[in-house]
């Protein structure tokens, strides 16, 4: 009895708190499968309980925001003063000279290298026949980035100065990094109207945060020695900031600036959607709606050169501490004026035809031809894996299988059949020991079995409670069912499904391809050196990109969403898996080879479980990415919230675009904290 | 062992107001640690009670009650093993933690009373201090860290590099001036330190472990060359260090912390050869006492029994020294092997010089 009373959670069976997770989870889901008749309401929540939200919403941000509009339509007419000067240099500038200041950058940051990178890039662009719509671009970033700089800057730092405000500050930096990108566009479109502005502001807004993070970063990894010395040194503190923590936290800030740009580039192309100026996004999106592939590819290949000269650039601007002659840059830089003096002596100013046009014209009926001869294989591809994969994961296995593709129909009976074998083999995985799998087992079967979509309200509820107590405990279990309920009651519970249900399956996905190419760069070397680069480009190119191959091939449709979610989201997973099995602290292998066992054997009990912390990090940046894609995803075909939002940005509807971006945030706030809890339960469980 | 200035100089200007004072200096951490310490100061009891309060309240405790005056002029060594609390209360001495209570004075002004711009003010012109990993700047040369302390005083740019080109040179780091702290070795990135810390002609000379991170040999080599830079300024010491022999090498008086307590305070003679209690015999036990005590020391009231002439010892030698001379005087005394036979002979004086530790 007394030891009842000092254990609340504890039980006289002595439970595990995992298998009591999981039969909570467990008893939710039977008794809202067998009540499901007699109280329907369990399973779907009656629309007549839901409150108008996005009406509420929508209601309150309007007024707000027409309050705020003179002020922010001030603001954009200051804006458009620098856009319209970085505009006339860049689009002005006759090409030779741009191509040799950026080849001269090259030089200075990184050398040969570098400076053939860029040229080669830039001369790329040219003959693309997209130079002007690329300035424009380029312009765009040249005026959003040193905004986004200048307040990400300021916020760090106040963040450093004022302790108190930190916190909220940080939470605030995740929630701008977690709302999808395409939700605030709304409200931009209703305070700065249509126009290059507002994807101004969005990539700034989008740009702010990573370089914000990093300043705090910085200034937080100074040498204490450092600081204390230049205290004692009788700085004021306005010295100490400005003279020496900044300088010093140099290198993390300039990584602050490479990823500001990186994100203001992507953020600028994505906000081409709303269009207005004749940049280059505009030029992909434009292309892919008229069918043009191979146009569409060129244009998306101008963004990846782009996306991976800056990206170097600023890298090495960041991570290089040497310096490349000045009389070579200076020399690269004269030589681009001269070539522009020459062309304009010759008369030919503008920028050449593209050559790679006709290019882009074979692809596209080369494209045209290979899906015309092998449409039956890729329809294959496609179906199977929607009739096989992401359907019954989506609808249940009850709904899924049909005589028309699995050559049989599924009746209650096959379903009570499943649910015995399957109660059979938890009861013999309990008997050996390991009940929370078998638990967990008839969880999974049970999910499989009625779909992601059609799943229980109190089910998900419970369930997500359930691990969010094992997780990080009470507190987070209670908040994510506070938040899901809000989302519940909102009315936007149905699409929050369709969008976990399809960014569940590509993060599962993600988690088999990226967990087995992390393995095998961990072993082998070759592996790695391949699999690297691409990973590396994967992660540059702008989220945009990743929908024109997949929509070459497959055309509009959830398959070609669910494919391109997955090559942007698998890179993280490949990074952390390898990094976590290669960080094995050597002696602790040396350990195990002298203890005799084999290499399989060090993998699975040694460097396995010493890695499992780094990859849940890399799950749980999967899970986020997948959420990002998801969102620009759904110009291409999804059903769930990334849809609504996108709805939203057409007909203007504040209400729906925000509470549905808010709906999102929420799903990937709670998977975050979830795969976080687990990742550092992990790593306090090694002593880490 | 003796330096520039005898050690007798630095204990008669006790008398006088000392350089600095330190009374009753508490450092508490913890959430709300001010309010705490008020309310298990003000229920009584010792010092270790009072500490045992505030730890049952969730607050560190790290120094307790500290009071010690330094003499002008003087080396005051702080010694004890990490996590004893030395560190912080340099810290608390030179106002980079806020003190929790006492009282902090040095010479003649309090500083816990100081405002935070006459902080800035002493720190330029009166205080400096060298830190164990150096704290240099990374992005700044060797002359532009050490010339810190003047730029930030608002002096131009030619006249402070004019001005710390001695003091460079003073730490043997002329030709070095443009290097960045990344292309230095240990020992000369702490060079630096040193000379950044006497850029702005203190008067108060902080030292937080100054060598501990470099190694044996460089170690050795730097603490002889800041004895003589202690030699050749008349600045007032608080050395912080977890080395004994360290701290008798360099120190006029030394102060031993446990627990954030100080427990004995007193010249390396005294700590060797008085220790208070087992903690400081424990540190003293490894160390040769015959290197620091002096004849002084151990001298007894003529009883008539003592020769005329005899090596010639004086009160302010070492044993070890003292032992050298008298064997001097011995005849060679014969060694024998096993079976008693005679092998050869050694000289006394031989034995006792091998004994010796090099002075050179």
């Amino acid at each position: 009895m007394k030891a009842f009373r000092e254990l609340p959670f504890a039980n006289p069976a002595g439970l595990s708190r995992g298998l009591i997770a999981a039969l909570l989870t467990l008893f939710t889901g039977a008794a809202c499968l067998l009540l499901q008749d007699a109280a329907p309401w369990l399973v779907r929540f009656p629309e007549a309980w839901t409150l108008p939200a996005t009406e509420l919403v929508g209601a309150g941000l309007d007024s707000f925001l027409s309050a705020i509009k003179p002020v922010m339509r001030a603001w954009s007419w200051l804006l458009s003063f620098p856009m319209s000067w970085a505009n006339a240099v860049l689009v002005g500038s006759p090409w030779p000279l741009i191509i040799g200041a950026f080849t001269a950058s090259g030089w200075y940051l990184g050398g040969f290298r570098m400076a053939s990178l860029t040229f080669l890039g830039f001369g790329f662009v040219l003959l693309s026949g997209y130079w002007n719509e690329s300035m424009n671009t380029l312009s765009l970033v040249s005026v959003s980035v040193p905004l986004a700089i200048l307040a990400g800057g300021s916020l760090g730092i106040l963040a450093n100065e004022v302790p108190r405000i930190r916190a909220a500050l940080l939470a605030a930096l995740d929630a701008m990094q977690t709302i999808p990108t395409f939700a605030y566009l709304t409200p931009l479109l209703l305070l700065f109207g249509f126009g290059p502005v507002v994807g101004l502001v969005a990539s700034a807004i989008y740009a702010a945060p990573p370089m914000a993070r990093n300043v705090i970063l910085g200034l937080e990894r100074v040498d204490p020695e450092v600081k204390e010395a230049s205290i004692m040194s009788g700085a004021t503190r306005w010295q100490q900031l400005f003279l020496v923590e900044i300088p010093a936290a140099s290198q993390q800030i300039m990584v602050g600036v490479n990823q500001c740009l990186m994100a203001s580039l992507s953020m600028v192309i994505i906000a081409a959607v709303i269009g207005g100026f004749n940049d280059i996004g505009w030029e992909v999106l434009l292309t892919m709606r008229k069918a043009q592939f191979g146009q569409a590819f060129l244009a998306g290949l101008v963004i990846v050169t782009f996306a991976i000269v800056i990206d170097r650039l600023s890298g090495s601007l960041a991570l290089e501490r040497r310096r490349h002659s000045r009389r070579v840059t200076w020399g690269l830089f004269l030589a681009g004026a001269v070539a522009a003096a020459l062309l304009a002596l010759t008369g030919t100013n503008a920028a050449p035809e593209g050559v790679f046009s006709a290019a882009a014209v074979a692809v596209d009926d080369s494209l045209g031809a290979f899906t015309a001869a092998h449409g039956a294989t890729l329809d294959g591809i496609k179906n199977s894996a929607m009739f096989y994969g992401l359907l019954p994961l989506r609808i249940g296995l009850d709904q899924a299988v049909l005589p028309f593709t699995w050559g049989f129909q599924w009746t209650p009976a096959t379903s009570l059949w499943l649910f015995a074998i399957t109660v059979l083999a938890a009861i013999a995985l309990a008997v050996t020991g390991r009940q929370v799998a078998g638990a967990g087992l008839v969880i999974a079967v049970g999910v499989l079995e009625t779909g992601i979509a059609e799943l229980p309200w109190p089910f998900v509820i419970v369930g997500t409670m359930a691990l969010a107590w094992l997780a990080q405990g009470l507190r987070l279990a209670i908040l994510s069912a506070a938040l899901l309920g809000i989302v519940l009651i909102s009315g936007l519970w149905d699409r929050a499904l369709l969008s976990l249900y399809l960014s569940g399956a590509a993060v599962v996905a993600c988690v088999i391809a990226g967990g087995a190419l992390g393995l095998l760069s961990a072993v082998s070397e070759i592996a790695w050196t391949i699999i690297r680069p691409v990973c590396d480009m994967l992660q540059t190119i702008p989220l945009f990109v990743f929908l024109i191959p997949t929509l070459m091939f497959f055309q509009i449709g959830e398959f070609s969403a669910f494919l391109a979610i997955c090559a942007y989201a698998v890179v993280p997973m490949i990074r952390y898996t390898r990094h976590g099995l290669v960080s094995t602290p050597p002696e602790m292998l040396e350990a195990a080879t002298s203890s005799g066992a084999t290499a399989w054997q060090t993998m699975i009990d040694v460097r396995m479980p010493y890695a499992a912390p780094a990859i849940l990090l890399g799950l749980n940046q999967t899970i986020l990415y997948a959420f990002a894609m998801l969102v620009i995803a759904a110009l291409i075909g999804t059903t769930g919230l990334g849809q609504l939002i996108y709805l939203a940005l057409g007909q203007a509807d504040v209400g729906l675009g925000v509470s549905a971006g808010a709906a999102m945030a929420i799903l990937a706030f709670i998977a975050d904290r979830l795969a976080q809890g687990f990742a550092e339960e992990r790593r306090k469980a090694l002593g880490l | 062992m003796e330096t520039g200035r005898g050690r007798g100089d630095a204990l008669n200007s006790m008398a006088e107001q000392p350089a600095i004072s330190v009374a009753g200096l508490w450092q508490v951490f913890g959430f709300d640690a001010a309010s705490a310490f008020r309310r298990a100061q003000a229920e009584g009891g010792s010092i270790a009670e009072i500490a045992e309060r505030l730890k049952e309240r969730g607050c560190i405790p790290a120094v307790r009650d500290a009071c010690f005056d330094v003499a002008e002029g003087e080396l005051f060594v702080i010694m004890g093993l990490s996590g004893s609390g030395k560190s912080t209360l340099l810290r608390g001495i030179s106002r980079l933690v806020e003190p929790t209570a006492g009282h902090v004075s040095i010479e003649g002004e309090d500083m816990l009373a100081a405002s935070k711009a006459r902080m800035t003010e002493l720190r330029r012109s009166r205080i400096g201090m060298v830190f164990q990993h150096f704290g240099l700047f990374p992005h700044m040369t060797v002359i532009d860290n050490v010339a810190f302390p003047l730029k930030v005083g608002g002096m131009g740019r030619s006249e402070r590099h004019g001005k710390v080109r001695d003091i460079i040179e003073m730490v043997g780091l002329e030709g070095r001036e443009g290097a960045y702290p990344r292309e230095l070795s240990g020992g000369q990135r702490q060079r630096v330190g040193i000379a950044r810390s006497l850029a702005g002609d203190c008067s108060v000379w902080f030292l937080d472990e100054p060598f501990s991170a470099l190694d044996p040999l460089i170690r050795r080599q730097l603490q002889d060359e800041f004895l003589d830079i202690r030699a050749r300024l008349n600045t007032t010491i608080v050395f912080i260090t977890h080395d004994i022999a360290e701290a008798l090498k360099l120190a006029d008086r030394i102060a031993i912390m446990r627990d954030g307590e100080i427990v004995q305070i007193g010249t390396p003679a005294d700590i060797v050869l008085h220790p208070v209690d087992d903690y400081v015999r424990e540190f003293a036990r490894d160390v040769v006492r015959g290197r620091h005590a002096k004849v002084g020391s151990i001298m007894r009231a003529d009883d008539g029994r003592a020769a005329n002439g005899g090596p010639g010892l004086r009160p302010d030698m070492t044993l070890e020294d003292a032992l050298a001379a008298c064997m001097a005087h011995h005849e060679p005394v014969p060694v024998y092997d096993d079976g008693g036979n005679l092998l050869g002979t050694v000289d006394p004086q031989e034995l006792s010089s091998a004994l010796t530790v090099d002075h050179a």
